[in-house]
């Protein structure tokens, strides 16, 4: 499903039906999924359309650029160790319009059911998106229109065992890839206390023939504070 | 020189030519200053916050220029703590409630109890926070109408500031009859805010059964939601619940009451032998 299209556009594929049909002079799109239908006339005759995952934070409705994914099992961290794990994380997907280059958010939807949570305490926490996830030792199998796959460095800075129940990443720095099987990051959380962790992520894919997804924050062209994330308020 | 002309005292037309064209280039310098931090900061600092540092770089410029313009009109500084002394008494009294409020509005920009944007309660007014100025502060309650505050009212009333923390909780209390499944009630329920976005997964949503009241058994919901989004996440909820604990075959009884009455012992019995009597004929 993703990838480059030129309109006509007909897709229909696990409960997504997406159409780009050209009308008149200008074009009418329609997308259902989940019981939800979005329709829009675009008044324009020669665009392109790209449709790759993006940074899972817009649905239902964008109140955070936080993704917190809770760990199906508790990750115990030896001291001065690095260890590399693989976890699941959410998708949405993205429809980009674009003409001479210049792109535009069409449209967003995920085959998820979002839910948010809080981070913290209601007085100094924040709230974020909220994931959960099994903890693997290898690439696990994912089915790529609902969920992607993570590639976790943790660094425990620290002379003590740290015990690790969740990770927060920070959308603004998400860097995905993704190719017809797989949608991948690549991400390090370095632990810096009992309570304290900060992540960020690297730029490369799992595989060299994955094609980088257009972020939805670099259209928007937002000036970005920070693109990592620091956990303050426990592991 | 038509500028050289004295006007009073030892001040010429120059100086105060002199000391307008200050003031003027002060408001100039002020408003384009405060103009350009509201653009250069707008994608880096909140609202709220930009709000009160263009209006405090704008005043802090203005008071500057006034304090040194008075020397050149011949006011100078030193005599006005003399005469301050008695013009501050007859002005205080004058504009006791002004400074008051001044004053208010400056703690308030300090302990910023409130932010432009938060949704707020001050004694009674509820509404959204329009302005913080230095006077006072406006509200656009809930129905629309602009209410103009005055500081001091602001800073020693009890405010309750509905968006100060990231989240907040709600709560309901649903009854259900005495023959119902507590336990499906309970199930249904946590379904119900399990399948919401909004209804935060921690801090969990607690449901347990209250107590056991006069005409239901009476479940306690409490529900944490987004500070932002709580009031439309309560008043869908509520009806979501209702609507699927009836779709269980559970019902919100009306309140019930027995009532027996004294002489029905007897009236029964007579009803009871006049079908008799009818019955042999």
């Amino acid at each position: 499903m993703f990838g480059n299209y030129d309109v006509p556009v007909n897709i229909a594929q696990e409960g997504i039906s997406l159409s780009i049909q050209t009308e008149g002079g200008s074009l009418r799109y329609i997308r259902e999924c989940l019981g939800e239908k979005v329709e829009k006339i675009i008044l324009t005759n020669s665009s392109k359309i790209l449709i790759n995952p993006i940074e899972p934070l817009s649905k239902p409705k964008e109140l955070t650029p936080y993704l917190l994914i809770e760990l199906g099992n508790a990750l115990v961290v030896e001291p001065k160790a690095t260890q590399k794990v693989f976890m699941k994380f959410p998708i949405e997907i993205g429809v980009f319009i674009s003409k001479d280059g210049d792109l535009e958010i069409l449209d967003v939807f995920t085959l998820l059911k979002p839910k948010f949570t809080l981070y913290g305490d209601p007085r100094i926490g924040f709230i974020c998106k909220y994931f959960k996830s099994d903890v693997y030792p290898s690439v696990p199998a994912a089915d790529c229109l609902h969920e992607g796959v993570i590639e976790l460095n943790i660094t425990n800075t620290t002379t003590s065992w740290i015990e690790v129940t969740k990770a927060i990443f920070n959308a603004y720095g998400m860097k995905i890839y993704y190719n017809d099987n797989l949608v991948s990051m690549r991400a390090n959380m370095k632990v810096k206390g009992a309570q304290i962790a900060e992540s960020d992520f690297i730029d490369s894919p799992f595989e060299t023939e994955m094609r980088k997804s257009l972020e939805l924050y670099a259209v928007r062209k937002l000036s970005i504070a920070s693109t990592k994330s620091v956990m303050e308020l426990g592991l | 020189m038509i500028l050289n002309k004295v006007v009073y005292g030892s001040v010429t037309l120059l100086d105060i030519v002199i000391a307008l064209v200050v003031l003027l280039i002060a408001f100039l310098v002020a408003k384009i200053l405060s103009l350009y931090l509201r653009r250069f900061l707008k994608e880096k600092v909140a609202k709220g916050h930009l709000e009160i540092i263009a209006k405090v770089v704008s005043y802090t410029i203005i008071i500057v220029a006034v304090l040194a313009i008075l020397p050149t009109i011949g006011i100078k500084l030193s005599g006005l703590l003399v005469a301050g002394g008695i013009a501050g008494l007859a002005i205080g009294f004058a504009s006791q409630s002004i400074i008051g409020n001044l004053i208010s509005g400056i703690f308030l920009m300090i302990e910023r109890p409130i932010k432009i944007g938060n949704s707020v309660n001050i004694e009674g007014t509820g509404g959204i926070v329009e302005d913080i100025r230095i006077i006072s502060t406006t509200i656009r309650t809930f129905d629309g109408l602009y209410i103009r505050v005055p500081n001091q009212k602001v800073f020693t009333a009890s405010i309750t500031n509905f968006v100060a923390n990231v989240a907040r909780r709600f709560e309901y209390v649903v009854g259900i009859r005495y023959s119902d499944d507590a336990d499906k009630a309970l199930e249904t329920i946590k379904n119900i805010i399990e399948d919401h976005p909004l209804a935060l997964k921690n801090p969990a949503p607690q449901v347990f059964v209250d107590n056991l009241g006069d005409s239901s058994v009476n479940i306690i919901v409490r529900i944490w939601a987004p500070s932002t989004e709580w009031f439309g996440v309560k008043t869908e909820l509520l009806w979501k619940i209702k609507k699927a604990i009836e779709k269980e075959g559970i019902e919100i009884p009306f309140p019930q009451r027995v009532l027996w009455f004294a002489n029905e012992p007897k009236a029964q019995e007579v009803r009871t032998s006049e079908s008799h009597d009818s019955g042999s004929h």
